[in-house]
């Protein structure tokens, strides 16, 4: 039920169409959603690449997953399989992760409801969803960071990002 | 003698909040993609301040449009407390552009205003603001809503100062015209 739809957008979108948003003023939603906000953060990144697709289950069923760093997160991040969250304060968040090469990295960032920013020194990763007429829209980028820099070396990023949202869609389905 | 104590009042807080988002554009552009996050938060509230009035329904277009030209140059900004004045200039030109495309079909020259008697007469406040063009309603938030002097605001706009001086009348009276209608 939560099989994924083949990833609609894979390579940077053309941030001059198709862009949606959220507020907080009087005139109506909310100017920009959390997908939204990834394109935002991705413009200013070089080399970042985003996916996104269609995951059909909710929201809650789908960030279940996503926002679970600890025992979701690895599910469909298999590099991420050792997630520990060391400390919590409001949204956010710093965690110890080992990957399964053994490399260990700290990370710190936000986490709240739809929207996920984790940096360390060596890797980005960033993740949103949004309710979408029953089903969720989710985003996925991040990778290999340049050291100590807002940039992510490109080099096999969307192809990583395309099998995490696969693997996601699974993971969701299977509970 | 009576003494005032100065109070923390809204200005204090306008302040604390620029010196915050100038302290992660800082950050940000030393390349702390944590801090690009927060930026990103922190600029939603201004940036839909500003695209709001100006581009009406095509909104949520102008502030996405907006931020992704604002985090795609935030390196090229070579002073940061500048943040807010480059922001603004980049929101009113992209709320300008998105909301031009957005009525390209339908023509809402203030020129053209609706006669007394139309049931949106009696509409609320943005159906008013969308019968000014995109140029009106730009320079009504910047000196309304910013509160931008005319030079200021025709520079930002890359017209002269009498036109801004022409449009700001027309836009004002042609708002209270409608508005009373």
């Amino acid at each position: 039920m939560s099989k994924p739809h083949e990833p609609d957008n894979i390579e940077p979108p053309d941030t001059d169409l198709d862009l949606d948003t959220n507020a907080d003023t009087d005139l109506g939603t909310e100017p920009i959603d959390a997908v939204g906000r990834l394109r935002v953060l991705i413009a200013g990144i070089p080399g970042a690449r985003i996916v996104e697709g269609i995951v059909d289950a909710p929201f809650a069923d789908v960030w279940a997953v996503m926002g679970d760093l600890e025992h979701g997160f690895g599910r469909f991040q298999p590099d991420m399989r050792h997630v520990r969250v060391l400390r919590r304060d409001g949204d956010r968040i710093e965690a110890h992760a080992r990957s399964r090469y053994g490399m260990r990295a700290r990370f710190d960032g936000v986490l709240r409801p739809g929207w996920c920013w984790l940096q360390s020194r060596f890797v980005i990763i960033g993740m949103a969803a949004v309710p979408e007429h029953g089903r969720t829209r989710v985003a996925l980028t991040g990778g290999v960071r340049v050291p100590g820099r807002a940039a992510i070396v490109p080099v096999g990023a969307t192809r990583e990002l395309r099998r995490g949202l696969v693997r996601l869609g699974q993971a969701v389905e299977e509970g | 003698m009576i003494t005032t104590v100065p109070k923390r009042g809204t200005e204090d807080r306008a302040a604390e909040r620029r010196a915050r988002g100038v302290a992660l554009a800082r950050a940000a552009r030393r390349g702390d993609t944590l801090a690009m996050s927060d930026l990103l938060d922190h600029l939603i509230p201004y940036v839909t301040t500003i695209c709001g009035p100006i581009a009406l329904d095509a909104r949520q277009d102008a502030v996405q449009e907006t931020l992704v030209v604002v985090f795609r140059a935030l390196r090229g900004l070579d002073e940061p407390e500048a943040l807010y004045g480059w922001v603004r200039a980049i929101a009113v030109r992209e709320a300008v552009r998105i909301a031009r495309r957005a009525v390209r079909d339908v023509p809402t020259e203030w020129a053209d205003p609706p006669a007394p008697g139309d049931p949106q007469l009696a509409a609320d406040i943005d159906d008013v603001l969308a019968r000014l063009s995109p140029e009106h309603r730009a320079v009504l938030v910047l000196r309304d809503v910013e509160g931008l002097d005319e030079q200021t605001a025709a520079d930002l706009l890359g017209v002269p100062e009498g036109t801004v001086k022409s449009r700001l009348h027309r836009a004002r009276a042609g708002f209270r015209r409608m508005w009373t209608a």
